[in-house]
């Protein structure tokens, strides 16, 4: 049996994280709380931006979000907190703040995949602030004790140092053959990033190119979405690609590939969250092998 | 009678005024700052005017801001040609050699600015999402720019360009070789400049220091000192790596643009 909810409790529908809701924005994640739920037809929920200058509390210490082009995270890390992110994130750091650098296993494969090598942790106290390099949305996402996501390359941001992070291969991939040559594609890069919250609840940030979407998918429930497109899932969701050509007869056979659409398909239950700026996969040569993947002509 | 300070450029307003005359600047919008003290450069809103010398200007546009100019008789501005989206055909057009030579072909900085001048109307933009930072300079004023970074300025702005201090801030500090410097005279100038992203301003006191990533560094006070600080990362079996940070230390004013591209490590 649940427990009926406190008087003034409020869950923010973004991050799911209750609070009193008396501020104007959670204290979890920014996302304004007294704005209306803002749902497409389809059932898509538009991830509000978090409000210029809101601040976000973890530990004892604040995040504070400025800006609205390329936001920027300002960490007024206390003596006891730190946070590590991936270096070229960094933007400004005050003096007192101690840079050092976090081991990260797999060296070789992460050179492989385009990952940044070091990842630097910054120790309290002080201010240290950072941004990322393309017009979009910082996404806070608090994780409470035992949860965790995954999240495409490139998108993190920083992390506080209760979060667990692993990375590990997104077996989503796909070869295509153009003459003698076989040339491999990863749709959502050859690796995917997971944060866990371990021993008490972390923030993680994100950044996400244009706007971003969330959506919960119900136990069976499947999305089709551009590969570029996916930010972050639920562990819980499945993914897989799928294949669409047009049918018919063309005067070149390689007219029907390069008509073919490229999907992920996303298979609940769980939460995910797509960027509406993403790079388009490429079109040319026929697929020949891939991971697991469905196909379907039109 | 009551006048409202801009607190972006100081210049007084008449009561009642919602924009700055002297920069655009809202002046019913509270100032943000950020808690470590970094002010987020104002944004102007669609069709804010302001004026300089006889002339005004306007900016249009919020993601890639167009700054519009309509030049009085006897004002002009100075440019580099490729921010010039449109121009009036009967717009006077002269060249402003910056003289350098050699050096400014090994910096890959335009050995000629051009100079637009009134009457008439000019705009300018850049190629990325981000502001328009206007920035009044009262006279004896002067201010670095990154490299490509400026807009355009008016004509009663002395230009010069000088050469990034050390061979590991030219090497790893990601901004380029050289720094425009402008510097005002008898009478005050105008600045225009785009800073990628979103643009902040923290104003540090004497000997105090910030660590900005260089490729975030935009604009100081030429009293502001500019050091590349080397960060050593030690990463397991792959070896060592370097990060570099520019310190800057005041007195004196330090701009930054949130978006940018990284050269820092090697």
């Amino acid at each position: 049996m649940s427990m009926p909810p406190a008087q003034g409790a409020y869950t923010c529908p973004y991050c799911r994280t209750p609070s009193d809701g008396g501020g104007g924005t959670c204290p979890h994640c920014g996302a304004p709380v007294d704005v209306r739920l803002r749902v497409t037809d389809s059932g898509w929920v538009e991830q509000p931006a978090i409000r210029d200058l809101a601040r976000i509390r973890f530990g004892r210490s604040t995040c504070q979000i400025s800006g609205e082009y390329v936001p920027v995270a300002e960490m007024g890390l206390h003596d006891d907190d730190w946070v590590y992110f991936s270096h070229h994130s960094l933007l400004h750091t005050d003096p007192r703040v101690r840079l050092d650098s976090m081991p990260l296993k797999g060296g070789w494969k992460r050179m492989r995949a385009g990952l940044p090598l070091i990842m630097m942790r910054a120790q309290g106290p002080g201010h240290i602030a950072f941004s990322a390099d393309e017009p979009g949305e910082t996404l806070a996402v608090p994780l409470q004790a035992g949860w965790a996501i995954d999240v495409v390359e490139h998108r993190f941001l920083v992390a506080t140092g209760n979060i667990a992070y692993q990375w590990q291969n997104a077996d989503i991939w796909f070869t295509t053959k153009t003459g003698d040559d076989e040339e491999w594609h990863y749709p959502v890069g050859r690796t995917i990033d997971r944060f866990a919250a371990v021993g008490g609840p972390g923030l993680l940030l994100l950044h996400a190119p244009g706007n971003t979407f969330i959506r919960d998918l119900g136990p069976g429930e499947h999305m089709l979405v551009q590969p570029g497109s996916l930010v972050y899932k639920d562990m819980s969701v499945r993914m897989y690609l799928h294949f669409e050509y047009p049918r018919g007869r063309y005067w070149f056979s390689s007219a029907r590939y390069q008509c073919k659409t490229t999907w992920l398909t996303l298979t609940g239950p769980g939460r995910i969250a797509v960027q509406s700026v993403y790079e388009r996969p490429e079109l040319a040569g026929s697929v020949r092998r891939s991971s697991g993947a469905t196909t379907q002509q039109w | 009678m009551d006048r409202i300070e801009c607190q972006w450029c100081k210049a007084q307003n008449e009561f009642g005024r919602t924009n700055c005359t002297t920069c655009g600047a809202p002046l019913d919008v509270k100032d943000k700052v950020s808690d470590s003290g970094w002010a987020e450069a104002p944004r102007l809103r669609d069709m804010t005017e302001f004026r300089f010398a006889n002339s005004i200007c306007q900016i249009e546009g919020e993601i890639v801001p167009v700054a519009e100019v309509a030049l009085a008789q006897g004002d002009s501005v100075f440019f580099e040609h490729h921010v010039m989206l449109w121009k009036e055909p009967g717009v006077p057009m002269s060249a402003l050699n910056t003289g350098g030579g050699m050096k400014r072909t090994l910096g890959g900085m335009p050995h000629i600015l051009s100079i637009a001048h009134g009457p008439g109307r000019v705009a300018f933009s850049r190629d990325a999402a981000g502001e328009v930072v206007v920035l009044p300079l009262h006279p004896s004023m002067e201010l670095d720019v990154r490299e490509h970074a400026f807009l355009a300025g008016t004509h009663s702005l002395t230009y010069s360009f000088v050469r990034i201090k050390g061979l590991a801030n030219v090497l790893h500090g990601g901004g380029g070789m050289y720094m425009d410097r402008f510097v005002t005279n008898q009478e005050p100038g105008l600045l225009l400049l785009h800073g990628y992203g979103n643009v902040f301003q923290k104003t540090l006191q004497p000997g105090e220091t910030i660590l900005v990533e260089p490729g975030g560094f935009l604009y100081k006070d030429s009293s502001v000192t500019m050091n590349t600080l080397k960060q050593n990362v030690k990463t397991g079996l792959m070896g060592g790596h370097s990060m570099y940070l520019a310190e800057m230390t005041g007195p004196g004013r330090v701009g930054i643009q949130s978006m940018y591209v990284h050269h820092g490590s090697e």
